[in-house]
């Protein structure tokens, strides 16, 4: 599939670019951000996916995040996607911010309107990565997936779902438990619809429970402070009681302040 | 004549006695033929000219001067000058050069034969010009007066031959009866009446002959006189010649000569005649004049540096005479407090060489030595005594406090002397071939008995130290052996709480479930005494450093590090002194905190681990600790680490912790 660069900017010596495309799982013209560090120009670097929360774009990770010195030193590739499917037309995708446009919850649906353009499971875990693979210099063999809120619950799923694929997952702040908290109820059911059962497949916590094991390395932070915490969105403690059970090595960080708002 | 005295004047140095001037007295005045009237000009000239020139002959003084003077006046008197080729046969080295004419003193002159024959040939006033200025003395003009009175009286001369040649009797019948005084010939009596002759006068023959007899006579006898003077005058020139000449180098002999001048006589007090004599002296001295004498001292060498063992050193000395020694006596003992040099030797050793290798002696000690040489008349003087140092023993390395990282090694030992020594030397080789002799590296001059060297890492060394002392180094101690992997560093039992007990490695720090009653200490005291704590000995390096510590699940435990100098008093990570991960069991839930100056991340680790690694990195000020089985980085403190810090270890609770070392960072540990 063909890529067009959208944008190039120079940075920390790498460079920043933003690309469309086709994407076949969403039907639909896809941006993604994608940041080249210095090291890319001789050799292969290891591939760090970035899953934003809800209501953002490929845009706000690369515009508030200051993550290129750190992926410059590095010498990572750092992709960024969209967080749903655009443009589609779909009755109802923009009614609510947590939920249609800006909001794909990283499943794939398999309820209508919404099971044509909206699976960005596949998207992230099959498209994207073959469509990186094969334009830009990234070790295929090395590769972790991050993200913050919404986006943390997919880096979750993602990894959880995919034993081996992931060397590393973080999450800042992630939603832990959907099945359990109303951001999670309102999507799945809208994507997934009524069975329960269905929604699990999605749910960290739950996969956590039924993990094989693979080695994994899972490092959470956690703002204190985060409203949505409190609000009982994100539900790590659940995660957490559910990863130490099952001896899944997690380092969880309760960071004095709040980190929201990417 | 006034022209001699003239000239005496003009000379005016002290004469010797013999050598007086040559007067024209010598030659009657009446006698003198007018043949002189040339010379005196010329003499006169002569003396002018000398006297005129007084920058001759410098150098040797007036005196030199004045005999070249005199020696030109004689020449000139003489005619000398007129013959040039009297000078260039004339060689005589006693003649100073200082430009003296040269005179031929006894020279028989050839002449030319021309000039002789023209000579002979001469008559009248040409011959008389010639030859009767006497212009030749000596030979040469002796014989042409001889000759010419010869031919007054009778005969012709050969023509070809300088001699004469008697007239044969056949010639007397024409033999000349009267002698014409104005042509000085013999004439016939009648040619008187000739006109030739007309005007002569004319004397008889006899008479002629007489007369021309005493005239032979009184010339030979003036020459001779002459002859003898010239000699006399030739010898004391050459005397002098020779005396100036010389005077240098007589002078020398003179001054020796002088010097060695010894008194010969020596008056003899009288109360000395009395005096009976002792001859036993001189009965000795002439005894040894047969015998040998007694040697002299012979002369002990310093120590040569590094000659000496642990229990031998190696003594040499000189003999600088050429007496006759059958051996050496070597006496020594060891240097003690007490006044050196007086007291007598411990022990003896008799060689006949001038060195010895002395043995079963202390190491590390100084010994006094001194040699006598001995001959059959006897010992000789003692020598100085010197002073050798055996070599001291070797020092033992503590191995068990080797504190080492991947880049440096500290070791100490013990010294193995009780007294000083100057300093250690530490010799590392690497161990990888032993077989193979690798280089050796020293560090020398070490003045304390702990070293830190420079390694490279991920390598296996040998180290052995030596001593050293004036006599030399000691051998090597045992080997120790280090490896440049990772960290090792040892529990110090001299921080450790009373209720800790480490292991005889120094690895494991196990509390027991039984209390010890807690022992007296001051707070000065090196121990921890809040805390249930040990503290380990890491090597003072910076860099970077790795070490795993093996728990159990169920421990309370704090582990991290510390400045050295951290109260004691206090719990680990109360205080900005000390960082540390402390793990709590309870209500089978583990709590794990990070703790520094009382404030730890709240952090929940969901797989408790069993093996902790520690990363101490000086370079970028961190401390992180891992989950070694899970290869799991747990956290990492920012920490500044301003002095060196040590590894620290707390049971919160009875059980028991083990300190794993020398294991090289894994590699995840390398990205933090």
């Amino acid at each position: 599939m063909a890529l067009k660069q959208i944008s190039s900017n120079k940075c920390f010596g790498g460079l920043q670019k933003v690309f469309e495309h086709d994407s076949v799982e969403l039907n639909c013209k896809m941006k993604f951000a994608v940041y080249l560090p210095p090291k890319a120009e001789t050799g292969k670097c290891p591939a760090l996916y970035w899953l934003s929360g809800l209501t953002c774009t490929e845009q706000n990770f690369i515009s508030k995040s200051g993550y290129h010195q750190s992926a410059s030193e590095h010498g990572l590739v750092v992709i960024a996607p969209d967080t749903s499917p655009r443009g589609c037309n779909i009755k109802g995708e923009d009614e609510s911010w947590d939920f249609g446009t800006g909001a794909g919850f990283y499943v794939d649906a398999t309820e209508d309107p919404w099971k044509t353009n909206y699976r960005m499971y596949s998207y992230v875990t099959e498209e994207l990565p073959q469509l990186i693979n094969a334009n830009f210099p990234v070790d295929p063999q090395r590769m972790s997936i991050f993200g913050h809120s919404m986006g943390g619950h997919g880096a979750l799923i993602c990894a959880l779902k995919n034993p081996g694929k992931y060397k590393s997952v973080s999450a800042f702040a992630p939603i832990c438990n959907p099945v359990l908290c109303p951001w999670g109820k309102k999507a799945f059911s809208g994507y997934l619809g009524t069975d329960q059962s269905k929604w699990k497949a999605y749910d960290a916590t739950h996969l956590v429970k039924s993990y094989p094991g693979s080695q994994l390395d899972i490092l959470i932070d956690q703002g204190k402070d985060d409203q949505f915490l409190l609000d009982g969105q994100l539900l790590p403690d659940n995660f957490i009681a559910a990863c130490t059970e099952k001896k899944i090595p997690v380092v969880f960080r309760l960071q004095e302040a709040s980190i929201r708002k990417l | 004549m006034e022209e001699e005295s003239g000239e005496e004047l003009g000379l005016d140095r002290s004469t010797p006695k013999d050598f007086h001037f040559y007067h024209m007295d010598l030659y009657d005045s009446e006698d003198r033929l007018h043949l002189f009237p040339e010379e005196n000009t010329r003499m006169r000239k002569v003396v002018q000219a000398e006297m005129a020139n007084e920058s001759r002959g410098a150098g040797d003084g007036k005196a030199q001067r004045d005999l070249q003077e005199e020696v030109d006046e004689l020449v000139h008197l003489y005619g000398l000058e007129d013959d040039h080729e009297l000078g260039d046969e004339f060689v005589d080295e006693n003649i100073p050069r200082t430009g003296v004419s040269e005179y031929p003193p006894y020279m028989m002159k050839r002449r030319d034969p021309a000039r002789e024959q023209r000579d002979w040939r001469l008559s009248g006033e040409a011959a008389e010009a010639e030859d009767l200025g006497f212009g030749g003395w000596g030979s040469a003009g002796q014989c042409q007066d001889l000759r010419e009175a010869y031919r007054y009286t009778h005969g012709r001369a050969s023509e070809e031959y300088e001699c004469y040649v008697i007239p044969e009797e056949e010639d007397e019948e024409e033999a000349a009866d009267v002698f014409c005084v104005t042509c000085k010939t013999p004439i016939r009596a009648f040619q008187k009446v000739f006109d030739e002759h007309k005007e002569h006068e004319v004397i008889p023959l006899n008479e002629a002959l007489e007369s021309a007899k005493d005239e032979i006579h009184k010339n030979m006898y003036k020459l001779e006189k002459q002859i003898i003077e010239m000699e006399n005058f030739a010898n004391h020139l050459e005397e002098v010649f020779i005396t100036v000449e010389d005077a240098v180098a007589m002078a020398d002999r003179l001054g020796k000569f002088l010097k060695t001048k010894t008194d010969v006589e020596i008056s003899a007090q009288p109360e000395f005649e009395d005096q009976t004599l002792d001859f036993s002296d001189v009965e000795q001295l002439m005894g040894s004049i047969n015998t040998i004498p007694a040697p002299s001292a012979p002369v002990i060498n310093p120590q040569v540096p590094n000659s000496a063992t642990g229990s031998s050193v190696r003594v040499c000395w000189s003999l600088y005479s050429d007496d006759t020694v059958e051996s050496y006596q070597l006496s020594y003992r060891p240097v003690q407090d007490s006044s050196p040099g007086t007291d007598q030797a411990e022990f003896t050793v008799t060689v006949k060489e001038t060195y010895c290798s002395v043995t079963n002696l202390v190491p590390n000690t100084q010994y006094e030595f001194w040699v006598t040489a001995h001959n059959r008349a006897g010992p000789s003087p003692s020598s100085e005594r010197a002073v050798y140092m055996t070599a001291p023993s070797p020092p033992i390395i503590k191995t068990k406090e080797i504190r080492s990282c991947e880049e440096a090694v500290l070791i100490c030992w013990e010294s193995g002397n009780l007294n000083p020594v100057d300093s250690y030397t530490v010799e590392l080789t690497q161990a990888e071939s032993p077989e193979a002799s690798g280089v050796t590296e020293s560090v020398v001059g070490i003045p304390t008995c702990e070293s830190v060297v420079q390694l490279q890492p991920g390598r296996s060394y040998i180290i052995y130290v030596r001593a050293l002392n004036m006599g030399g180094p000691s051998v090597r101690s045992e080997p120790a052996t280090v490896h440049t992997i990772g960290s090792y560093f040892r529990l110090n039992k001299d921080t450790c709480h009373p209720w800790l007990t480490i292991s005889e490695d120094g690895l494991t720090a196990v509390r027991s479930e039984r209390r010890t009653p807690a022992r007296e200490l001051s707070p000065s005291d090196t121990h921890f005494t809040r805390c249930v704590a040990v503290m380990g000995n890491l090597i003072p390096v910076r860099g970077h450093h790795y070490w795993e510590v093996e728990v159990d699940e169920h421990l309370d435990y704090r582990v991290g590090v510390a400045f050295a100098d951290v109260r004691k008093q206090e719990d680990l990570g109360a205080n900005c002194l000390s960082w540390c991960m402390r793990h709590t069991f309870a209500s089978s839930r583990h709590k794990y905190e990070f703790l520094h100056n009382r404030t730890t991340p709240d952090i929940r680790i969901t797989v408790p681990p069993k093996k902790i690694g520690i990363l101490l990195d000086y370079e970028h000020s961190k401390l992180s600790f891992f989950n070694v089985d899970l290869s799991q980085h747990l956290y990492t403190f920012s920490c500044q680490l301003h002095e060196f810090v040590h590894p620290c270890f707390s049971l919160e609770k009875p059980g028991c912790l083990k300190v794993h070392n020398g294991i090289s960072m894994p590699k995840h540990v390398t990205f933090y």
